[in-house]
């Protein structure tokens, strides 16, 4: 049976299984994050994918994006990422936007976002619309030898988001992986995390709201940093 | 005494930069780095260096108590 290994557990079940089931979820970006972020949701059943990527698959991606081949070289990722996890899970309705996140895809009716993106900006606009509309968003992002994960259930908690983090103001880093380099365990690390988020929000596990996990591939250390609510936030401020 | 952490990437920039100081603002720490260390001070002062106390992100004029760590962290946006 596809799912004896949740089913045999307590707190999934048959119920929680349906839960996933139920569920609506849109991945935004299929690089190195979104790659396993699909492959562990469609594995685990979430009945609703949709796949947010304008890219087409290039040799280089084949370090750490691990749902395509050097076959696919040339291939819009949304497509080949359709295919590749249908064949795991035929049971699953699985949509695919090969554009970039905006505001009009975003608002259709998902609920939860996961945001795999590579730039701030993407990031900013998923969190002020996952604000807005009240859905959970789960971010990661990696670079080198490091990851970072944050969620965000603003269906419970009206306050704090990742612009009380990061300003959206903030200029765009100049180190990227394009240009700097990345670990891609690091990223399959981060991404299963992800996943591993999502499927903790659907089931009512999720306590974690706000609260950042670094990781540090080279070293082998972890951080989990807290973070509070800044009155003056442009997107959820009390004065605002 | 404040004691520092240079996480990730940074701590390449901080081989022998101090890990205790005496500082009563993150912001005076890299103002305290920049005479003897101004590859790390400037690698401090890129936009989305996150700074943390005792765990917690705050600014960087978040006031100091003695026995306190502050972390540095750089930005990470890549995916």
């Amino acid at each position: 049976m596809r799912y004896s290994r949740h089913l045999l557990m307590d707190d999934i079940g048959e119920a929680g299984q349906q839960k996933l089931f139920n569920a609506r979820v849109l991945i935004v970006g299929l690089g190195g994050l979104g790659c396993p972020v699909a492959l562990y949701l469609a594995a685990a059943g979430i009945g609703q994918l949709s796949l947010c990527d304008p890219d087409h698959v290039e040799l280089s991606n084949l370090q750490r994006q691990i749902l395509y081949k050097e076959s696919n070289c040339g291939e819009l990722k949304v497509n080949c990422a359709k295919r590749e996890l249908l064949a795991l899970n035929p049971h699953l309705q699985i949509s695919s936007y090969a554009v970039e996140a905006s505001a009009e895809l975003l608002n259709n009716n998902f609920d939860i976002v996961v945001d795999c993106t590579d730039n701030l900006a993407a990031r900013q606009l998923i969190n002020r619309h996952c604000y807005n509309q009240k859905k959970a968003f789960v971010s990661a992002s990696a670079l080198g030898w490091e990851g970072q994960l944050v969620g965000f259930d603003f269906g419970h908690n009206p306050s704090l988001c990742l612009n009380c983090i990061i300003d959206e103001n903030s200029p765009e880093p100049s180190l990227n992986c394009g240009n700097s380099g990345v670990v891609g365990p690091v990223l399959g690390a981060m991404g299963s995390l992800q996943a591993t988020s999502v499927i903790r929000l659907l089931l009512g596990f999720f306590q974690q709201h706000g609260e950042m996990q670094r990781y540090d591939g080279k070293s082998g250390r972890w951080l989990c940093l807290q973070a509070s609510a800044k009155t003056d936030c442009a997107v959820c401020g009390v004065i605002n | 005494m404040i004691s520092i952490l240079f996480f990730g990437r940074l701590g390449d920039f901080a081989k022998n930069a101090p890990r205790t100081v005496k500082a009563s603002t993150p912001a005076q720490i890299r103002e305290l780095l920049t005479i003897k260390h101004p590859a790390l001070a400037k690698e401090l002062s890129q936009p989305q260096v996150l700074v943390s106390v005792n765990q917690m992100i705050v600014g960087w004029e978040q006031p100091l108590m003695d026995g306190s760590e502050v972390a540095f962290l750089p930005p990470v946006t890549g995916g």
